[in-house]
């Protein structure tokens, strides 16, 4: 009998154990939740209801003032303006835009032409190379190139637009009148170019960061082992470095990503979505463009948030399927050495 | 040497500090000027000159602060400073009245793009922080109004005597549902300007050149003629190709008398609050875009997104641009800013003409241009719209308006102002105000940018050789109906 109660007493504790577990985890965690809620959740919730409003400069006023709330708000004293629910209008007229398919295609040409090309491709190539020579040189061609992430946005573009300007002026075309090439106005001729390689050559400087760290911390036995045994360079960095790379691989391919898709101050600064017809216009730009930016300033919040919004939904979309190719749920599992 | 480490970090850290605090020291913008101690008087007749005086409150009177906001070029900074000036004008004229408030006056003004300083005026206004008076362009009458955001000043005008000798047909812009929401505080011209030495270049006499201001008058020299001759100038190496006409690089107000050219309606009895959009204006107007900067090649496809700077370089020597379409503030802007080693204001007159935008075609139609007042506004946040009005009724004089005028190349907005000796003896706008009897204004309307993002999408769609001029207008019409609905009336 004694046993039994025994028993039951161990199984009751191992019950509780979980519980106290999760109650100390998310004690822990609480900080950052209260964070998250307040600066992603909240701003969420708040982008959703104002796309579901027609908020815009001639009906401004409080977005949660709308329907019974009006009242309450002119009895408190807050400025309903016109603010009315409309619904999911401002998403039928965003998906009966015609320019949203081509904002949609350029969007996902910019981020993932930026991403594979410099964001995470340059990044590693650099990071390959500087952890590969000798260690101060590799420092100080690191410090190099994080030049542009620490000069002003604005002052970065100045000096590309002043390279890529029209004839006769631009640097570039400087350089190159003398060996027989045609001044021209580099920017218009090739404007995704420029978008890529600004936002690029910033770009490659996080990732390089992140991989060389990741590289350095690789125990050297390894590589040296590898080498013992006449494995290449090459070799070395398909079957030991990136396999034991693949979690910083994983966090700035999607952080990157999501980066990218809600980056648009390079573009506005350079080309402002042109030249021409929304060539460069992607779907942050046009969320800002609507929300906040026209020649004559009429700012259609409401419509803006929708455009907004989708682009929340987007990157979640992006997120999940990178957590799913990455097998998230593996790399993040307790090393087996531990489990044992 | 390691021994000196922090040494060297503590001389490291210092300049950061002071790179970093020199820098905060030299971030000036917005300038924001608190005087009430400069006060302009007009001694004689011809002569301005400033005068120091403090503002004197009286026992148990009450110091008013109203804030000012202008959006103001280098050469436009008498939109706010000509309110500090009035300031001892108004508080003698509340002396006069036994009231014992006073006022003085804090002023903010920058030179931001039109798009953001509204933007601003609204986030100021829901944060409960607008200033007293905004100067703006008077199309954004027909958001704020509506919006509830300034104050209607109708039946307010009748207090002050000042504003009976605002020329009448400038009301016209300040107004918006029948109400009158704002002052007039300048107008201007939009006139095409010409290279004289170049059209020289191209073999044109000297009495050609003269006469060809009249001949535009006269709707003798047509808009399509001026596309003719660029068309020359480029055949014959005189400018190169893509320089012989040029807009302005950036959205804005004058692509609107394009259409007004062309025979369009933007607004009318029949449609109301809606907006029009007449699909052959549209058509005409794409064409002659598409035209010049496709087939002629003598409108540069690469225009649009031109830095200002580098536009103002290129026009204002009078070597590159044969024929341009610009704003009669932009002369002393050259002068000043762009040719003044080369003898400023006298090297333009020996070089560049100007005249109204030519008719159509010759002989039909007649010349345009078009005004964009900017207007003195008072925010409905105001406490003292009354004063925020007696300030402004005080800034709206022939003196003070007259030396803004001269120095920035706006025209005057009084009636006044034409027998003003000051306003008289400056050539320029002597010169400019000819233009006024040709010209035209936006739309006061909710829907106003709207229509002009659209409008101006397909300008840059046909120039850009994205769309032909038939495509254009297939695109602009339906980005409208989506964006304006019931709003837009097509015609």
């Amino acid at each position: 009998m004694e046993a039994v109660v025994q028993e039951q007493a161990v199984e009751a504790v191992a019950r509780r154990r979980p519980a106290r577990v999760s109650l100390e985890a998310f004690t822990f965690m609480s900080p950052t939740m209260l964070l998250v809620t307040l600066f992603f959740f909240v701003p969420v919730l708040l982008l959703l209801w104002i796309s579901l409003t027609n908020l815009s400069s001639n009906t401004f006023g409080n977005p949660l003032c709308v329907g019974g709330a009006r009242e309450v708000c002119e009895a408190l004293g807050i400025r309903a303006g016109g603010v009315e629910f409309v619904g999911l209008s401002n998403y039928r007229r965003l998906f009966a835009d015609r320019f949203f398919p081509k904002i949609l295609r350029n969007t996902l040409f910019y981020v993932f032409s930026t991403l594979a090309l410099f964001n995470v491709g340059l990044a590693l190539v650099l990071a390959l190379l500087t952890t590969h020579i000798e260690r101060r040189v590799g420092f100080l061609f690191r410090a190099i190139w994080l030049l542009p992430r620490i000069t002003p946005s604005v002052i970065y573009i100045m000096m590309w637009k002043r390279i890529a300007a029209d004839a006769p002026f631009g640097i570039l075309n400087q350089f190159l009148m003398p060996v027989g090439v045609e001044p021209r106005f580099w920017l218009k001729e090739a404007p995704w170019l420029f978008v890529i390689v600004t936002n690029g050559f910033v770009g490659a400087s996080f990732g390089m960061l992140i991989f060389s760290s990741a590289i350095e911390s690789i125990p050297r036995d390894y590589i040296m082992a590898a080498k013992v045994d006449g494995a290449t360079t090459l070799q070395i960095i398909r079957t030991i470095i990136i396999p034991l790379i693949k979690w910083p691989l994983l966090f700035v391919t999607t952080y990157q990503t999501l980066s990218l898709l809600a980056s648009f101050e390079y573009i506005l600064l350079l080309t402002n979505g042109g030249p021409g017809l929304y060539r460069t216009e992607v779907w942050s730009l046009t969320a800002y463009h609507r929300a906040l930016q026209t020649y004559f300033g009429n700012n259609q919040w409401g419509y803006g948030a929708a455009w907004g919004f989708v682009l929340v939904v987007i990157g979640i979309i992006f997120s999940v399927i990178y957590l799913r190719v990455f097998r998230f749920n593996e790399l993040v599992q307790e090393p087996k050495i531990d489990a044992l | 040497m390691w021994r000196s480490r922090p040494l060297w970090l503590f001389v490291g850290l210092l300049t950061l500090l002071w790179f970093v605090s020199a820098c905060a020291q030299q971030q000036q913008e917005p300038q924001v000027v608190e005087r009430t101690v400069v006060v302009r008087e007009t001694v004689p007749v011809e002569q301005t000159v400033v005068v120091e005086r403090t503002v004197e409150v009286p026992a148990g009177g009450e110091l008013v602060t109203l804030v000012a906001r202008c959006k103001a070029g280098s050469v436009e900074q008498g939109r706010c400073n000509n309110l500090i000036s009035a300031v001892g004008a108004a508080n003698a004229w509340l002396e006069e009245q036994g009231d014992d408030r006073r006022i003085q006056v804090k002023t903010i003004q920058d030179n931001k793009d039109w798009g953001e300083y509204k933007t601003e005026f609204e986030l100021a206004f829901q944060a409960g922080e607008a200033p007293d008076i905004i100067v703006s362009g008077h199309e954004h009458i027909g958001d704020w109004a509506p919006a509830g955001m300034i104050v209607d000043i109708t039946d307010m005008l009748g207090q002050h005597p000042e504003f009976e000798d605002v020329i009448d047909s400038l009301w016209e812009s300040t107004t918006w549902n029948g109400r009158i929401w704002g002052v007039p505080q300048d107008a201007e011209a939009r006139p095409m300007f010409f290279s004289k030495p170049l059209l020289r270049e191209l073999g044109w006499s000297d009495e050609e050149i003269e006469s060809l201001r009249d001949r535009i008058f006269a709707c003798e020299f047509s808009w399509e003629d001026m596309m003719e001759v660029a068309t020359q100038a480029v055949q014959q190496g005189v400018v190169e190709e893509g320089n012989g006409w040029w807009h302005r690089p950036k959205n804005g107000p004058d692509f609107l008398y394009y259409y007004y050219a062309a025979g369009g309606v933007i607004q009318d009895e029949q449609s109301g609050d809606k907006l029009v959009m007449e699909k052959d204006a549209l058509l005409k107007v794409y064409q002659i875009l598409y035209d010049a900067s496709q087939e002629r090649k003598i409108l540069s496809p690469n225009l649009l997104g031109t830095e200002w700077p580098d536009w103002h370089t290129a026009v204002s020597s009078a070597e590159n641009v044969l024929f341009w379409f610009g704003g009669s503030w932009n002369w002393p802007e050259w002068a000043a800013n762009y040719v003044a080693d080369r003898g400023g204001e006298d090297y333009l007159w020996e070089n560049v003409g100007f005249s109204a935008i030519p008719c159509l075609k010759s002989g039909t139609g007649k010349p345009i241009t078009l005004t964009h007042p900017l207007v003195y506004m008072i925010s409905t946040q105001s406490e003292y719209p009354d004063l925020a009005l007696l300030l402004i009724a005080k800034a709206t004089t022939k003196e003070l308006n007259t030396t803004y005028a001269v120095e920035s190349g706006h025209l005057g907005i009084l009636k006044s102002q034409a027998d003003y000796p000051p306003y008289k003896a400056a050539k320029f706008l002597s010169e400019v105000l000819p233009l006024l009897e040709y010209t035209t204004f936006l739309p006061n309307s909710p829907y106003w940018s709207q229509w002009s993002e659209a409008y101006f999408l397909g300008i840059q769609s046909v120039e850009s050789g994205d769309l032909t001029p038939e495509e254009a207008v297939e695109v602009v019409i339906d980005q409208l109906q989506n964006e304006l609905g019931d709003n837009v009336v097509i015609r």
